[in-house]
């Protein structure tokens, strides 16, 4: 009988629990959009500036990060892959060479990064041949190189032409080479797109005179949230006396606190919508509970437990604001999966300053299931908060003056 | 035969203001099963806070309430609670049906917060509706009902469990006078056949003239009780 007489109860007045549905609804849809959007645009930040360069987890001589020159590379042996490899989470290992030369084309000259590459790694994980432009992506072996697009423009070289490349290799010596360009790759980091050039890990090695060597290894975990956790199990396996392990949000202190600094304020935003959100629910919760205090009244004169009433009215609060969970968790998940393959292409000034923290102008969002529990719980939890009205005021309702209503 | 009702020196007080207002005026009255009584008097004369003494609503300030030997003024608020579904059954002036609930549901409401198996309900409301004339009526929504056919399902609501005593508080005053009348033969022949007690507080005289006993208040006091 509970069941049925709230069901019903909540029809009673349709147009304003169709409005309380909405607004329930809503409310899930602008929070979980909110939050995907923000989660969605820092995987982005951290996959276009960690991604690209530094990995989530990135094993250097104990002195590279302080001083990142060519002389603080490490040369890369087996067993040191072999051991970083064992470590649960690693999924691979790939040495890299980062250098700074000056490349020139024509009258056009330009400082460039310098990236010595395993291809077919970076490909694999990285995605790179994917956002090749023209040309092809570099092979392991052979004497080509890519460039990032907005360098070629600099440049104005194409597929084909040689760039001269000039700079200090390992231990002081003279690095000097002309590689043909065989692909141009549009980078999403626009700070990035302007000075990288990509060749095959032994093209530099042989380019900066550094056999065996490397500036950094890369290591690809299965999971990035378990970065901290790899990272210390690596430190605790190589010998940190040679060897130093970093996860990214350790050698991007200044990008995490940006992150953070705008969970901040996007924090003070949810918060003020939940604000209108519990009124909203509140308001529906107040109508429906002073109207009913003489049918309450009623109920308990003819023998009905108020804990009975209680329960009526508890369930009732459920099944709108359930209700309204659910309308709003099926609208928005499709919207969040579309623009998760979709992004938002921002333009403009908006696009223009996005790109001047070196930032893809695209504001995708983050599918995470995580993201919908906490709008849920928020949300059940301000209907748990608005759900003591109707039963405070069902325990100190006054029979006699209820009925004289 | 054992009274049902023994009201013993009652008195309500209110205290609203500096002045003591006394609704109920050290009332003595026992009422026995079967009885077909109305408690009248002017507005303020407290027929109606008497009537809600009796049926546990509100609690007098002195004195004792005992329904076949139970003193309800002792009862804690859920025991009373307990007390009334099983032992009072209510009419109310403005007929108080549940609005989303059914004419059936409404009536069958006591009989389900008693645990009553389905079958019983059937059987009984169908009996009820047949003695009280609202037959065909069962799966209307009060408000597609008329005051008199609402005000029926209340007293089938009130007889369905049945209780030890109807409290009717001012049953007919939203009735028109061939409603009343319909209602009044019902109610009467339901104590003539069934020993069904009823106590009303009224102003109405047509309930007066076919109730058995008439006690009258005035300034809480009772200054009458007749039996016909």
């Amino acid at each position: 009988m509970n069941i049925k007489l709230a069901w019903r109860n909540i029809w009673r007045n349709r147009k304003r629990t169709l409005i309380s549905l909405s607004s329930v609804s809503l409310a899930v849809v602008l929070a979980v959009f909110t939050r995907s959007f923000q989660e969605g645009s820092y995987a982005k930040m951290i996959e276009n500036s960690v991604g690209q360069l530094t990995g989530y987890i990135n094993v250097h001589q104990a002195e590279y990060w302080k001083e990142k020159s060519l002389d603080n590379g490490i040369t890369v042996s087996d067993s040191l892959i072999n051991t970083i490899e064992t470590v649960d989470g690693v999924t691979a290992v790939d040495p890299k060479i980062e250098s700074f030369s000056l490349v020139a084309h024509g009258n056009h000259t330009k400082g460039a990064l310098v990236a010595g590459i395993d291809p077919d790694s970076e490909d694999e994980h990285v995605k790179l041949s994917e956002k090749i432009v023209e040309g092809r992506f570099i092979k392991a072996v052979e004497k080509g190189i890519v460039l990032g697009e907005g360098l070629s423009k600099y440049l104005k070289i194409n597929i084909g032409d040689t760039l001269v490349m000039m700079g200090q290799g390992h231990y002081g010596q003279s690095a000097v080479g002309a590689y043909p360009v065989v692909g141009i790759v549009k980078l999403p980091s626009p700070e990035l797109n302007k000075q990288l050039v990509y060749m095959p890990l032994n093209l530099a090695r042989t380019y900066l005179s550094f056999d065996d060597g490397a500036t950094s290894l890369i290591v690809r975990i299965d999971d990035q949230s378990r970065a901290d956790e790899i990272n210390r199990a690596i430190n605790n396996k190589i010998d940190t006396t040679q060897y130093l392990s970093m996860t990214w949000e350790e050698m991007s202190p200044e990008l995490v606190q940006m992150i953070e600094g705008d969970k901040s304020g996007g924090i003070i935003m949810i918060g003020i919508l939940y604000m209108i959100i519990a009124f909203g629910i509140f308001g529906t919760i107040l109508m429906m509970t002073e109207e009913r205090k003489k049918e309450f009244a009623m109920m308990i004169a003819l023998g009905m437990q108020k804990s009975k009433i209680i329960i009526i009215s508890i369930y009732e609060t459920l099944y709108i604001n359930s209700l309204g969970l659910i309308i709003g968790t099926i609208i928005t998940l499709p919207l969040v999966v579309f623009f998760n393959i979709y992004p938002i292409r921002v333009s403009g000034e908006m696009a223009a300053s996005i790109e001047q923290f070196g930032m893809e102008p695209v504001m995708p969002t983050l599918v995470d299931f995580d993201i919908f529990w906490e709008q849920i719980v928020v949300v059940l939890l301000i209907i748990g908060i608005a759900a003591l009205y109707p039963i405070i005021s069902i325990v100190k309702l006054q029979l006699i003056k209820a009925l004289r209503k | 035969m054992k009274p049902v009702i023994e009201i013993k020196d009652v008195y309500k007080i209110y205290k609203e203001t500096e002045v003591e207002v006394k609704a109920v005026n050290g009332v003595n009255l026992s009422i026995k099963s079967s009885e077909f009584t109305a408690i009248v008097g002017p507005s303020g004369s407290g027929k109606t806070t008497l009537l809600n003494m009796i049926g546990g609503l509100d609690s007098p300030s002195s004195g004792s309430i005992i329904i076949d030997g139970t003193d309800i003024s002792q009862l804690s608020s859920k025991a009373m609670i307990d007390f009334r579904l099983h032992n009072i059954g209510f009419v109310f002036q403005a007929y108080n049906l549940i609005p989303v609930l059914t004419a059936k549901e409404n009536a069958e409401f006591i009989m389900q917060l008693q645990h009553y198996s389905k079958a019983d309900r059937d059987q009984r409301i169908h009996e009820l509706f047949k003695a009280i004339g609202i037959e065909g009526k069962e799966n209307i929504r009060p408000n597609r009902l008329s005051g008199g056919q609402q005000q029926r399902v209340a007293v089938a609501r009130a007889l369905a469990s049945k209780p030890k005593f109807i409290l009717a508080d001012e049953p007919t005053a939203n009735l028109d006078s061939h409603s009343t009348s319909d209602l009044l033969d019902i109610m009467r022949q339901l104590n003539e056949e069934e020993q069904v007690t009823f106590i009303f507080s009224t102003h109405d005289q047509r309930v007066i003239d076919r109730a058995k006993r008439i006690i009258t208040l005035e300034d809480g006091k009772i200054i009458s009780d007749i039996e016909k």
